[in-house]
Order: C-alpha cells, then structure tokens, then sequence
C-alpha cells in the first residue's frame, strides 16, 4: 500500500465524510436545543423551587407524575428504540415523517429527559437556607431566580451539560437504521463501495473527535466566562466577596 | 374504554381515506413521486460513489423509469438491510429497489419483480490460504455472512448437509453488513464469507490482492429481485416494474448492463417468476 495511494483515496472520499459530519452536527445542535427548551419546560412545571415547607398545587403533582413516566421511559429505553417507534409507528396510521425531522425529534425527545434531570440537579444544589436568607432581606421573587438561583445552577450544570451535548453527539450514530446518511453511514457507505475498512473508519473516528473536542473546548471557554461572571453578579446581591467561588 | 374509542375512529378515518384512493401505481403517478428504500452498501448492485447512489440496480430501474414514466421524481431512501422489509411492510416506501434473494420466506409476504440477477451462493477466502480449497473445506471452520441476508440460509443448510455426511458444522458468524465480514476475514478472525457470485466478483475487482473466489456454489439456484407489498394496491406497480424488467431482458439493456458491473452475463427467467429454490 503505497502512501500516495492511500492520499489519493483519502482525497477522494474525506469530503464526503466531512458533508456526513455536517449532517451529524446538525441533527445533534438541533437535538440539543430540543432537549433543552424541553428538558427546562419539564422541570418548570414539576418542580416547585423555592422554600422548603411550600406546597405543590394539584397542577404542578399531576405535572410531576407525567414528567416522571417521560423521563422514565426515555432514560429508561434506547434510543435506537425510540427512533424506530418515532419512524415506524406513524407509517402505520399513514403519517409519513421524514427520517430527518424524526431523527431529530427523537434524539431531542431522549435529551430533553436527561436535561430535565440535569437541570434538577442543579436546582436542588441550592440550599433552601439561601432563599429563606434572601426572602428575609426582601429581594423580589424575580431577583431571587436571577441573581441567586440561575448563577448557583449554571456553575452546576455545564460540566454535565457540555458532557450531555458530547453524548448526544456520538449517540447520533444509530440514527442511521431510519435512513439518515450522518458521518458513520456515511462511513459505511465507503467502504462498501472501496472494501478498505480500516482507513475510512479511522478517518470517520478523527472527524467525530475534531468534533467532540471542539465540543469541549467551546464548553470549556463558554464555562469559564459563566463562572466569572454569575460569581460577580452573586458577590454583588451577597456583598460577600468570594464567598460562593 | 375512551382510549378504545379514539384508536377505532382514528383506524377508520385511515381505512376511509385508504378505501378512496386508487392503487399505489395511480397515486405513483399522479404524485409524481416514488418513494424507494434500498441499502446502498451492496456493491455492484446499489453502493455509493463520489458521493452518489450507483450501481446495476440503479442503472436498470433508472432506465425503466426514464422509458415508461419519465414525470415521476424518484425519492431514495438508503438504510440497512435489518431495515428494508421491515420498512417496506410499515410503508416507509412504495418498493424496494435492492439486490433481494427470492425465498419462500420473503415470497410468502412480499410480491417479487422478475429477476434481475443470479444469486446463487458462493464462498470467498483469503488469497491463497490453503486450509480452504474446496467449499467443503469450511467443515468446523468460521464462516461470515450478514445477518437476515437469503446465503445465511444457504450457509445453514451447506452446514447442515457437512454434518449429515459426518463432518463438524460450519461456525457461522453473522454481520449487519457485508464489509465488516470481509474485515473480519481479511483480518484472519474468519475463514471465508458465504455471498452471492456478482457480489464476489465485485470484490475481486477492488481487492484481488487480499481475496480469492472459491468457485463452487454452496446452495441451489436462486435469483435477485425487487419487491413490493403483497396487497392488491401494490400488485400493479410491481406488474409496472416487471414489465420494464422483461423488457429490457428483451432489448438487451439487461445483459449491457450485466456485463457492465459484473463483468459477465448471466441467464435469468423473463417470463415469470422463479419459485423460490429455498
């Protein structure tokens, strides 16, 4: 195997793995934005924040159960199984959804569950003893959420986030089976067509870890700046320099 | 029950709506729209190239197509083979346009086109491996093949007829698609891969300094074909296509297009059917 054979065919098939990573980035930007818009709708509606000792409306326990089946079944079950439900089962009452929308639909449907999770986690980070202390000195409701809450969450939450966006990312794989050409059918499609598995899917792993590294590096940097500035805005309502950093 | 209830009205609407409409090759034709589900990971038969669907069975079904109903927009749907009847019984797509080996199995619930290719059985090696000569050879040896595909089948029942005669069986792995066993056995973890002659002969072509054909056919005749649903809408648009196969059995555009990808012709029955061999 000459080198300048293997540049070559590298040259000849990389671009096309390149337009499957784009498909692949697409599905899971659009998955993760789903899951996120869903994942806080969720947990607003079943999760009463603030003081302990505060009641749950009928609404919001009706709410609570129906967001706890969700999340039950979509951690509960693939999401390979989710996909060929999300793909087969309208078919059958003569809805046709095309692969795409249901990829993404489904990806996001089982992102928003493990969202909402994440994000509950980081609400119940907050201790219920800094909201008493808030609502004693007479800051608004509002202000309360803003200025102590979603900073407090944030710094909780985007480690697990940006690892969220890294999984959804390279579960994208197995959406394949409902005909959608991402980077790894792509892949396959190569090397059904050239019978030389070991380059091409060498090559498809590198493209999925530029992608999962830029991920993170963009996490990493987004997360920084966020720590820098929720401490400065907590410092300012505390007046406790330092003190939550 | 309330949820009883809606599922049987909604059940209804669909039958309604189904019971108007005209059979699928009407409703083809005035949509101007055909939808096709096929596994392009199947050379020569469907494969990617330069980024494109190609291959024997796009060249021939492009070719009905563009002579009977050049107005109808072709819409492809690529998806792994698990996934081709399955879908084609959901009504994912109208037909399926992919290499398929006509079993009574597959007979018995889908609706068959004449046949497009041979697809008797064969086994491939590692070049010049000499523990493998004959096809017998594999005899307590791994062997590859995909997963749902007709030749493991034919493997089960090549085994099968080993054992009968005294030998140990065939230890048959099963892949989801055809690459990953010729990896395994280019890489040494299997002693040959159990698919149809054109598909061996396509790898052959790529590839003939690792693989080698052995060339005997392991099961009985049986052929390639397209399929559709078994049910009287769909008899008409697999009728429709049929006849675009016959007639370019008749013209000569089949065995063009033959030696074009396979690089050898091959009789195929053009005036009904085959029963199925297995």
């Amino acid at each position: 195997m000459l080198a300048s054979g293997l540049l070559d065919r590298l040259t000849g098939y990389v671009p096309f793995l390149f337009q499957g990573a784009l498909v692949t980035l697409s599905l899971s930007t659009g998955a993760i934005l789903i899951g996120f818009a869903l994942g806080s709708l969720f947990l607003a509606v079943s999760e009463k924040y603030g003081q302990e000792g505060v009641r749950l409306t009928p609404m919001q326990n009706v709410a609570g159960f129906f967001v706890s089946v969700y999340v039950s079944f979509f951690r509960g079950t693939p999401l390979l199984v989710q996909l060929l439900m999300l793909f087969y089962l309208p078919a059958a009452f003569n809805i046709n959804v095309p692969p795409f929308p249901a990829a993404i639909v489904a990806m996001g449907l089982n992102s928003a569950a493990f969202q909402c999770e994440i994000l509950r986690a980081g609400l119940s980070a907050v201790s219920p003893g800094q909201l008493e202390a808030a609502d004693a000195f007479g800051i608004p409701k509002k202000f309360i959420f803003r200025f102590i809450q979603l900073p407090q969450i944030t710094r909780a939450v985007w480690p697990a986030v940006v690892s969220e966006a890294i999984d959804v990312l390279k579960s994208s794989a197995v959406v394949s089976v409902i005909a959608v050409t991402e980077l790894t059918r792509t892949g396959r499609q190569i090397v059904a067509g050239n019978y030389r598995p070991l380059e091409v899917y060498i090559s498809m792993g590198c493209i999925y870890l530029l992608m999962t590294g830029a991920i993170f590096l963009i996490g990493t940097w987004a997360g920084n700046r966020l720590t820098h500035r929720s401490n400065a805005s907590s410092q300012i309502v505390q007046g406790l320099p330092g003190r939550l950093s | 029950m309330l949820l009883q209830r809606l599922l049987a009205g909604f059940l209804s609407i669909c039958a309604i709506s189904a019971a108007h409409s005209a059979d699928l090759l009407d409703t083809v034709k005035q949509k101007k729209e055909l939808t096709v589900g096929l596994e392009a990971a199947y050379a020569p038969f469907e494969f990617i190239e330069n980024g494109k669907i190609v291959g024997f069975d796009q060249d021939l079904f492009n070719w009905i197509m563009e002579t009977t109903a050049p107005e109808v927009k072709i819409k492809l749907l690529d998806l792994p083979f698990q996934g081709i009847l399955p879908g084609l019984a959901a009504k994912r797509f109208d037909v399926v346009i992919t290499a398929l080996t006509i079993t009574k199995e597959r007979a018995e619930k889908f609706d068959f086109t004449l046949p497009v290719a041979d697809a008797t059985t064969a086994l491939v090696k590692r070049k010049g491996e000499k523990s493998v000569i004959n096809a017998a050879d594999i005899a307590g040896k791994s062997v590859g093949v995909q997963a749902g595909a007709a030749q493991l089948k034919v493997l089960q029942a090549f085994s099968d007829k080993l054992v009968a005669e005294g030998k140990p069986a065939v230890k048959i792995r099963e892949y989801v698609a055809y690459d990953e066993a010729y990896a395994d056995l280019a890489a040494g973890r299997t002693d040959a891969v159990a698919q149809s002659l054109p598909n061996l002969s396509s790898l052959i072509k790529s590839r003939p300094d690792i693989y080698e054909i052995i060339n005997q056919p392991i099961g009985p005749k049986t052929y390639f074909a397209w399929a559709g649903r078994k049910d009287t809408d769909s008899a008409s648009l697999v009728k429709f296509l049929s006849a675009g196969i016959a007639k370019a059995g008749a013209t000569g555009k089949l065995k063009e297009l033959q030696m074009k990808w396979f690089g050898f012709d091959m009789s195929v029955p053009s005036d009904a059917v085959p029963a199925p061999a297995m």
